[in-house]
């Protein structure tokens, strides 16, 4: 068995523009950037997290335009124009966003390291689903991986946001 | 009055500490003063009461600290070529492409680094390979990509040579080509069990194999290591900041003050970040090489070839009993298949303390193979020896005709039979009658229902778990000048919940609002020495020193109160940010009293003291579960678990039941799904992601009921703390495995659970109880 191959070519750049939780950005890339690595390497935005770096565990779960995508596997390059809600982003004026809010009073959070993806995945089933049954909850979260084992108080969580929105 | 009480007792003992099943004597110093323990049932303002975490806020926002996270100036990236090989040797090593790639700052390889003797003597970076994963050599680069391609373009000659792989008949004979050493041995016996067992009248012998299982924290392994002049700060994800600090420097030959070893939030740890990795040395130096920091952060393949695992192991069990149901001889036998390294722990120590049975004979072997090295992974050995042993009682259960939680009822252990002393609590009858109480066991037609062809059972499993926690352990209490405090020590947060546990221990001595106090740790350079958390022994080791440290700051803070208020000292208490006289008025604030003291500073000291010597600690549970089969499809699905544990008192019950929640999820993917699949004829794995390796997702997770129904254990430690992150992992699969025993009239004897095994069972077993 034999390795080693010539290293690639370089690649031109490519500029990405995205507005990311509010504020427009523009970058010059190299067009096999992920979203992930901007995110976190050019932006400094380190809460969505590299689990698995190719769409197994969603720890880097952000939402573009609403839906939340796996950033790991997502060029950044196919989004440019996008909006881009990370975990920083979700809050409005310093308050925690309401799911962030119920997953600390639920203890739907043990290390904390697929938190910042479980709560983006959340956000987007409730947009999604108001008022979710189990098995939607189930289906909507099962690209959410967690070692910990926080599945069922991060079910709690989401109840107890979707029927504080419904009594109001 | 003798001469020797004039002068104080002896500073120092020695104690034992028990530290996953295995004990260690410690020399211990005896606190200056231990603080009286807290009674069982003590009421208390913090402790015991289910606060929201105090790292809540900076987990849901993104502004919790992981290594992977950390960006320092000038920062490098790191990458390791791993051998695709089991064993063999890599030779013509080239890097010279390699360094010539635009970026890439160093290539080292055996050759360039200083000699570390890592895997049985061999050295780090040696071209000798045992194992497929097994780092040969590492790049820094500017990116990531540049460093991925100057991996790529090392240029290496594979060869492979004949490797061993896993339990198997040849490994049993001594016969396993390539094995990097020999087998160890290890027998324990009470009692005389080949008599016990000719004389009993009722013997069940049954094998039972687990696969190889691996942690799958969602945080990769990983490392910033930054040397300056000549220190080294390492940033590491691992449950030990002090153990790898000392580990850095044996193999660097620096000393251990030249190191500070840094671990803010980590993501998970569960045995697999106990101590320094070959990732962490080679971070350590490349950074030497580079004089700039470096990042190295393990992709997810690399965390299921060398991060460690829970070992594949063939069990054979015999229980004997009398025709009354009591236990007369447990008789072991394991095989363990370690990997090419690991830690050789004892599964046996479940069936020596577990029931109540005067011979008990256990006979272990540890097989050295060509897979990564084996790492604890919660509570180790207990796990697959429960599944063995839980499996054989109910098969016992069967024979004798007997109800399987009577059975397990009549024999459960009443002392520690190996060490002849008594258990300072034993919640395990009340765990086992709550539980059957909570799943209704025995109400109606259990395991009966049966709608078509889904078949429905209940299972039933206990667990024991020495969980006493040890010496050393310190911590320092500063209270500040506005009347608020800061909890100092050397230990870590796993996710666990350490942070706010200590908090918890120490606002409640100091009589603090919970926001008032905030707890620094994860920082050699920061905290006074805690060892590793491991063994499910942080709370009850760190914790007691926490309100020694507390209890200290908190006599200060009455003295100086005192003088303010013109009282004796032993009149007062503390309570919501005042100090009062007895139960009266007369008061001030804790804030009053620092400002008066101004920038003279309360500094309370604490430590943990020695273990009691006349008692065992120990953490019990007993979990049940109920499953459906299809007999079409042999898919198994977990409908419930109900699960009650006695760890002594739970400083705050939301994060024991998150505890609880955790072991019972991760026992059930053990169960059902988990296994890492090494090609016995490639030697590769097949399965090293999470796509292939599954681990349980929110689809899988049954309605969990699981408590802890214990009050505070004063004679375990002054708190009355014991462990409970480890043991509720213990009992899940074997409940769940007794659980399709139940539904399928047949006993399931392999692990995973998988649907092509459960239609095997259905297909040899078809006498179902109609």
């Amino acid at each position: 068995m034999r390795s080693g191959t010539r290293p690639p070519r370089a690649a031109g750049r490519v500029r990405v523009s995205l507005t990311v939780n509010g504020a427009r950005r523009s970058l010059d890339v190299d067009p096999r950037t992920t979203l992930l690595e901007i995110l976190r390497e050019r932006l400094a935005l380190t809460g969505a997290k590299p689990g698995c770096d190719r769409g197994e565990c969603g720890a880097c779960t952000v939402l573009v335009n609403g839906r939340p995508i796996y950033s790991c596997v997502t060029l950044a390059a196919i989004w440019s124009g996008a909006r881009v809600t990370t975990i920083e982003g979700l809050g409005r004026g310093g308050r925690l966003h309401p799911m962030q809010r119920a997953f600390i009073e639920a203890d739907a959070v043990q290390c904390g390291f697929c938190t910042p993806g479980q709560v983006l995945s959340a956000v987007a089933l409730l947009d999604r689903h108001p008022r979710p049954n189990a098995s939607q909850i189930a289906e909507a979260m099962s690209g959410n991986l967690c070692r910990c084992g926080t599945y069922p108080k991060i079910v709690r969580a989401i109840q107890r946001v979707a029927r504080r929105r419904k009594r109001k | 009055m003798t001469a020797r009480e004039g002068h104080g007792p002896p500073r120092f003992v020695v104690t034992t500490v028990e530290v996953e099943g295995r004990e260690e004597e410690t020399v211990v110093e005896i606190p200056a003063f231990e603080p009286v323990p807290w009674s069982p049932r003590a009421r208390h303002d913090l402790v015991g009461k289910p606060v929201h975490r105090v790292d809540g806020e900076a987990k849901v926002t993104g502004g919790a600290i992981y290594t992977a996270d950390v960006q320092l100036p000038q920062m490098l990236h790191a990458r390791l070529l791993r051998a695709p090989i089991a064993r063999g040797n890599a030779s013509g090593l080239d890097v010279s492409a390699a360094r010539a790639i635009p970026g890439v700052h160093a290539v080292i390889t055996g050759r360039d680094i200083p000699n570390i003797s890592w895997l049985h003597g061999a050295p780090l970076l040696g071209t000798r390979v045992l194992y497929p994963g097994q780092p040969v050599a590492a790049v820094a680069a500017e990116t990531l990509g540049a460093a991925d391609a100057a991996i790529r373009a090392i240029v290496v000659r594979w060869s492979s040579r004949a490797h061993t792989v896993g339990v198997t008949t040849t490994d049993r004979k001594g016969r396993s080509p390539g094995a990097p050493a020999h087998p160890v041995t290890q027998r324990q016996q009470r009692g005389n069990v080949r008599r016990a067992i000719e004389r009993a009248p009722v013997v069940v012998t049954q094998t039972y194999r687990v696969a190889p299982v691996v942690h799958q924290a969602l945080e990769p392994h990983g490392t910033v290591a930054w040397w300056q002049g000549d220190r080294l700060t390492v940033y590491e994800s691992t449950q030990g900041i002090f153990r790898v600090r000392r580990q850095l420097a044996d193999y660097l030959g620096l000393a251990t003050s030249q190191i500070r070893v840094i671990s803010g939030y980590m993501g998970g740890g569960f045995g697999a970040k106990n101590g320094c990795g070959s990732h962490t040395l080679l971070a350590a130096l490349l950074s030497r090489k580079t004089r700039r920091p470096i990042r190295l952060v393990l992709d997810r393949s690399e965390e299921c070839l060398d991060t460690g695992h829970r070992p594949e192991m063939v069990m054979t069990v015999s229980v004997a009993t009398g025709r009354d149901g009591l236990l007369r001889a447990l008789d072991f036998e394991a095989w363990v298949a370690l990997g090419a390294d690991g830690w050789i722990g004892s599964p046996g120590q479940l069936l020596h303390r577990l029931y109540d049975c005067p011979n008990v004979r256990t006979v272990e072997t540890f097989y050295y193979t060509n897979s990564g090295p084996m790492s604890a992974f919660r509570a180790p050995y207990y796990v697959e020896a429960a599944f063995a042993l839980e499996s054989a009682m109910d098969l016992a259960a069967r024979r004798l005709k007997m109800d399987p939680v009577e059975f397990r009822a009549l024999n459960l252990a009443r002392s520690d039979q190996e060490r002849n002393r008594p258990f300072s609590t034993n919640e395990l009858p009340a765990c086992l009658a709550d539980v059957r109480r909570r799943i209704g066991w025995g109400d109606g037609d259990r395991g009966h229902p049966a709608q078509g062809r889904v078949r429905r059972g209940w299972g039933v499993a206990v667990q024991i778990w020495g969980a006493a926690g040890g010496p050393p352990a310190y911590a320092e209490v500063r209270v500040n000048r506005d009347g608020t405090a800061l909890v100092v020590t050397g230990t870590q947060d796993l996710g666990t919940g350490t942070r706010t546990i200590l908090a918890q221990i120490a606002a409640e001595v100091l009589g603090l609002a919970l926001e008032d106090v905030r707890v620094v740790l994860g920082d050699t350079d920061a905290g006074p020495y805690a060892g590793n958390s491991w063994g499910s022994m942080t709370t009850a080791s760190v914790g007691p020193a926490v309100r020694m440290a507390a209890e200290d700051a908190r006599r200060q803070l009455c003295e100086v109160a005192a003088a303010l208020l013109g009282v004796s000292a032993d009149r007062l208490t503390m309570r919501r940010g005042r100090i009062r006289v007895g139960g009266g008025r007369k008061s001030v604030t804790i804030e009053r009293v620092t400002e008066h003291l101004g920038n003279i500073m309360v500094v309370g000291r604490g430590h943990r003291g020695p273990n009691p010597q006349s008692v065992t600690v120990i953490s019990v549970g007993a979990q049940a579960a109920e499953v459906e089969v299809d007999l079409d499809t042999g898919v198994v699905r977990v409908v419930r678990v109900v699960a009650a544990h006695g760890c002594g008192r739970a400083i705050n019950p939301e994060l024991a039941e998150s505890q609880l929640h955790g072991g019972i999820i991760q026992g059930l993917g053990y169960a059902l799904f988990e296994r890492r699949v090494q090609d016995p004829d490639a030697g590769s794995v097949l399965n090293a992601g999470l796509h292939d390796y599954k681990i349980p997702t929110f689809a899988d997770v049954p309605a969990i009921d699981a408590r802890v129904i214990s009050a505070g254990d004063p004679m375990a430690n002054h708190i009355g703390v014991k462990g409970l992150a480890e043991p509720p992992i213990i009992p899940t699969a074997p409940a769940i495995a007794n659980a399709l025993f139940n539904a399928l009239g047949r006993q399931p004897t392999e692990l995973p659970l998988t649907p092509a095994r459960i239609l095997a069972l259905v297909k040899k077993g078809r006498k179902f109880r109609r």
